[in-house]
């Protein structure tokens, strides 16, 4: 798209004319946020493939006790930043739903694309964890509070309390228990033990282990609010990582 | 898709135009990528399974090895023959820059951040998710397996090309960026460069150290640390805007009206 005038604009001055000017902003607002946009999936996605993504790639990695506990710390850090440069420097309270939809948007591309189009997992091995409920929950208390401390305390707790209730509609029937030869299982366990993946073999597989039942043999709730707890953390400190990436400084030549 | 105030056409009113923004160089640069990244997609889907395997087959030198050789060195031009071409045609009279010369390279910056952000996502998130399929699938016998070929060879150095550009067009031709150095966008350029070498320590550990893909081991956090300099994205935005707001400023009633 170009934009352009008859002649140069007057001496000294930058626009010919303020329809010029009001074009030219506008289009240009709309490329900076798409590059907002793909620059924010791309490191979101990259941060938490590598951080959490065994437990979001596969259903036999969503469990009751890593799964939740991870993934919302994990995801924590970019909501947090993003919501701090947005609010921050243009007051809009969109931050941490706009993260994770970039980040669901790079992941639903891949998983359709590579997982099942190039190397055939079925989708509903590899379908990516829900997170979209929790950016609203996070922006709407930032935006009703308009206070980074009341969303840190607040917010991260919703944060991590809502990650395995948003999940469950879609992943209660892989829950559900089955025997076979002799052995009891979860749905979830079968599908992933017909489907080999070579570079994750079974004993490196990190799903839940230890002996408290508290709640009544249940165990997310204890993971839910670990991981609230140290989501309320990370926010505090994501929050000044975004205000920094967000820092407007110039250095000497000579300085590097 | 063109926006103009002019009436006329014809090679002598064009020549006359005053254009002050022009995306089209950069929408054509993203449509190419774009067709060149579905074309390898394909060659991938029937090469990576029926050449792609065993590194020792000498189907793999043909379809894959010889890729790999063809796409690093032209690479490396293209990294030299673009800073090269943007610092020979630097702007030596940088402090003389008019104001509406300044803003039609400030857009131009957009352009080139566009694309900038248009390879890392291919890179930073397409290739390297997809990497993750291909190693739950296949064991590999080989650093060079053919997803590593197009992720850490090809779509990595890809996007460090644009950065490097859109880095070197800011350093030679717009005067903020040009009298001192930006350090948000150095961060943007640098610190997504920096996963290059770091395949580096990827490759070495996973060679003498921890054979499985475990997609979380700490031997892979390097790409994750590098990778969080990119929201340095944040600090450069916000300095284009700051300067155009700056050039702006008897329109700014305009802007807040809207």
């Amino acid at each position: 798209m170009s934009i352009s005038t008859e002649a140069g604009a007057p001496a000294g001055k930058t626009w010919k004319s303020k329809e010029e000017f009001l074009g030219c902003v506008l289009l240009t607002d709309w490329i900076l946020l798409v590059v907002l946009f793909a620059v924010v999936l791309g490191s979101f996605h990259i941060h938490y493939m590598l951080l959490a993504g065994d437990w979001d790639f596969w259903i036999d990695f969503k469990d009751r006790r890593m799964w939740p506990t991870v993934a919302p710390i994990v995801a924590m850090c970019f909501a947090a930043a993003v919501q701090s440069f947005l609010w921050q420097k243009f007051r809009l309270p969109i931050g941490a739903t706009v993260a994770c939809l970039a980040l669901l948007v790079g992941e639903w591309i891949n998983r359709y694309d590579n997982f099942w189009g190039w190397t055939f997992f079925p989708i509903n091995l590899v379908f990516p964890s829900a997170l979209i409920p929790m950016g609203f929950w996070l922006d709407v208390v930032l935006m009703m509070s308009g206070s980074w401390l009341v969303t840190a305390l607040v917010g991260s707790m919703g944060w991590g309390l809502l990650f395995y209730p948003i999940n469950w509609p879609v992943l209660a029937q892989y829950h559900q228990s089955a025997e076979i030869d002799g052995v009891l299982l979860t749905l979830a366990d079968l599908i992933g033990f017909n489907y080999v993946r070579t570079g994750t073999p079974e004993y490196i597989r990190m799903v839940e282990r230890g002996t408290l039942r508290t709640f009544g043999k249940d165990v997310v709730p204890v993971a839910a609010f670990f991981s609230a707890f140290i989501s309320m953390l990370i926010y505090f400190l994501w929050w000044k990582i975004g205000t920094w990436f967000s820092n407007t400084k110039y250095i000497e030549a000579e300085d590097i | 898709m063109s926006l103009t105030t002019e009436k006329a056409s014809g090679a002598v009113r064009a020549a006359e135009s005053d254009t002050i923004v022009n995306y089209w160089p950069a929408y054509w640069t993203m449509i190419c990528l774009a067709v060149f990244y579905i074309g390898i997609r394909i060659y991938e889907q029937y090469f990576g399974w029926k050449a792609g395997l065993d590194s020792f087959a000498p189907e793999f030198q043909t379809y894959w090895l010889n890729l790999m050789w063809t796409e690093l060195p032209l690479e490396f031009i293209a990294f030299c023959g673009i800073g090269g071409y943007l610092w020979k045609t630097r702007d030596r009279n940088i402090d003389k820059v008019a104001p509406r010369e300044e803003m039609r390279r400030l857009l131009a910056l957009v352009g080139w951040l566009a694309i900038y952000a248009f390879t890392v996502y291919w890179g930073a998130s397409y290739f390297t998710e997809q990497d993750g399929t291909w190693h739950q699938t296949v064991i590999r016998d080989t650093d060079f397996t053919p997803s590593h070929i197009l992720e850490f060879y090809l779509s990595y150095p890809i996007y460090i090309i644009a950065g490097w550009g859109a880095f070197m067009y800011a350093r030679t031709r717009i005067p903020q960026f040009a009298k001192k150095i930006s350090l948000p966008f150095l961060l943007f350029f640098a610190g997504p460069f920096m996963i290059f070498p770091n395949i580096g320590l990827n490759e070495w550990g996973h060679t003498f150290w921890f054979m499985e893909e475990l997609f979380t081991a700490p031997l892979h956090w390097g790409f994750v640390f590098f990778g969080w300099f990119a929201l340095a994205v944040f600090g450069t935005a916000c300095q284009v805007l700051d300067r155009v707001i700056e050039l702006s400023k008897e329109y700014e009633a305009d802007v807040l009206s809207l």
